[in-house]
């Protein structure tokens, strides 16, 4: 059954398993999931369970809905997907993860931290503004990297040392093909093929994941944010 | 120096053997690998590490290209297609690693080693014809260009005007003031009516290069392509050398 993790500054606060074919979410006493703050709108989203998807709805919010740091307004989720609502961030889980919560109290007087709002908001601006002028996946270059957007437009794109890769990548003992990010339908995901430990993503040593808008990407001391485009 | 080339060993570990053992003979300095060891036959590891043990120079083919999920297959044939599968199955994450460090091309004073074509040499071109002949001439910054890929042995020289002349590979010595490229054949299946094993041995100092054929056991290798179900016309090509 999907599983919805309710945090709040990194601690869990809610953990939310249901049968429900919709769930609301938003300040109201009325909503499944209940988000105690001026920065949430009474009735802020929904999510849709229809079959095997689930479909997030932004209900028109004030200070809208983010799915990995992108404003969206109806999007399909995908295992993992970590949802912004104010401070409070949501993890969708296709299936019950067994980690227990951590039980922490929330007393629900936080103010919005209207800073970090304008922030994500101003990051969501331009990323957008990036996406579209490439007219697709972008890679920025965040650390160490020779470009400040590279565009995925193959269906494999090689990062490492070489010289005739497509993202070349700084650091010692890497290998010269250290990665790969293949597309897959609409689907990026990154795999590792050299040394490993070489390639992290957001911190994480990893061998192959599926990549989310937003993800940083380690190879080396090279540091890419992976910017999606959703068309 | 004396350098031996190979290239397009493909899996083939009976005439990678064979190969190195005969190129002992030449006392080389040192031996280079032009790419493509795995694809087609059944040893892909045995081969890699071979060439580890033995060859200063590890290039990238298209097939390590391939076996690395970095091409499609939907250019290859059915069989290669298979084999590479099976490629990919066989070999496990350290060899894939070993492979992902191999480079795409290699100058060397006034050499040029390449799978290819010194021509976008990741893009795997075919140098079959004079006027890919007079692309590849126009990419290649040294006077002598080492090259696998077509299994065909070759010798292209450029010409001051007109189209670059086109050889069957043979003995022959440089002329000091001519630029060429030569294509050594290949360890692991040949493709020139001849099924022996190919390799060039280069006199760098008397610009001496010299073709060799080696026989192999054509038909343990055929068997061990059989034991693993790898396609037929893979196994029956290699006793014609087609």
């Amino acid at each position: 059954m999907p599983e919805i993790t309710v945090k709040y500054e990194d601690k869990v606060i809610e953990r939310i398993v249901t049968e429900k074919k919709r769930i609301s979410i938003g300040r109201g006493n009325d909503n499944d999931i209940v988000l105690e703050n001026r920065g949430v709108s009474r009735r802020h989203a929904m999510i849709e369970f229809n079959d095997n998807a689930a479909v997030l709805i932004d209900n028109e919010s004030l200070n809208g809905t983010f799915v990995n740091s992108r404003k969206v307004s109806e999007e399909v989720l995908r295992d993992q997907d970590v949802i912004t609502i104010g401070k409070y961030a949501l993890v969708y889980n296709t299936e019950t993860t067994h980690e227990g919560a951590d039980g922490a109290n929330f007393d629900g007087t936080m103010v919005l931290n209207t800073k970090q709002q304008k922030k994500m908001l101003e990051n969501d601006k331009i990323e957008r503004q990036i996406v579209e002028k490439y007219g697709g996946s972008v890679l920025l270059g965040m650390e160490n990297a020779d470009f400040a957007e590279h565009r995925l437009d193959r269906d494999v794109s090689t990062i490492g040392k070489a010289k005739f890769v497509h993202v070349r990548a700084k650091g010692f003992w890497l290998s010269g093909i250290q990665a790969k990010i293949v597309i897959e339908g609409q689907v990026f995901s990154i795999y590792n093929l050299g040394k490993q430990g070489k390639l992290k993503v957001n911190g994480e040593p990893t061998t192959q994941c599926v990549l989310k808008n937003g993800d940083l990407i380690s190879v080396g001391k090279s540091t890419f944010k992976f910017v999606e485009s959703k068309s | 120096m004396k350098y031996g080339l190979i290239s397009d060993i493909h899996g083939n570990v009976e005439a990678l053997r064979a190969v190195l053992s005969d190129i002992k003979r030449h006392r080389v300095d040192s031996i280079h690998c032009l790419g493509d060891v795995v694809g087609y036959g059944a040893d892909p590891t045995a081969c890699l590490k071979l060439v580890l043990e033995n060859c200063d120079t590890k290039l990238l083919g298209n097939h390590e290209y391939a076996a690395l999920g970095l091409q499609s297959c939907d250019n290859f044939n059915d069989a290669a297609k298979t084999s590479t599968e099976w490629t990919q199955q066989t070999l496990d994450d350290d060899w894939i690693a070993v492979m992902s460090d191999f480079a795409v091309d290699r100058p060397m004073d006034d050499m040029y080693l390449v799978h290819a074509s010194p021509f976008e040499p990741s893009e795997w071109h075919y140098i079959l014809s004079a006027t890919d002949a007079i692309n590849a001439f126009e990419h290649l910054k040294q006077r002598i260009g080492f090259f696998g890929h077509s299994h065909i042995p070759t010798i292209l020289r450029e010409k001051p005007e007109g189209l670059p002349s086109i050889q069957t590979g043979h003995d022959f010595t440089a002329d000091p003031e001519g630029r060429y490229l030569v294509n050594v054949g290949s360890v692991g299946q040949p493709r020139d009516n001849d099924p022996r094993a190919s390799y060039v041995v280069f006199d760098s100092e008397e610009l001496d290069i010299e073709f060799h054929r080696v026989e192999y056991d054509i038909e343990a290798a055929q068997h061990k392509m059989s034991e693993a179900n790898l396609p037929s016309t893979l196994i029956s090509r290699l006793s014609a050398g087609i």
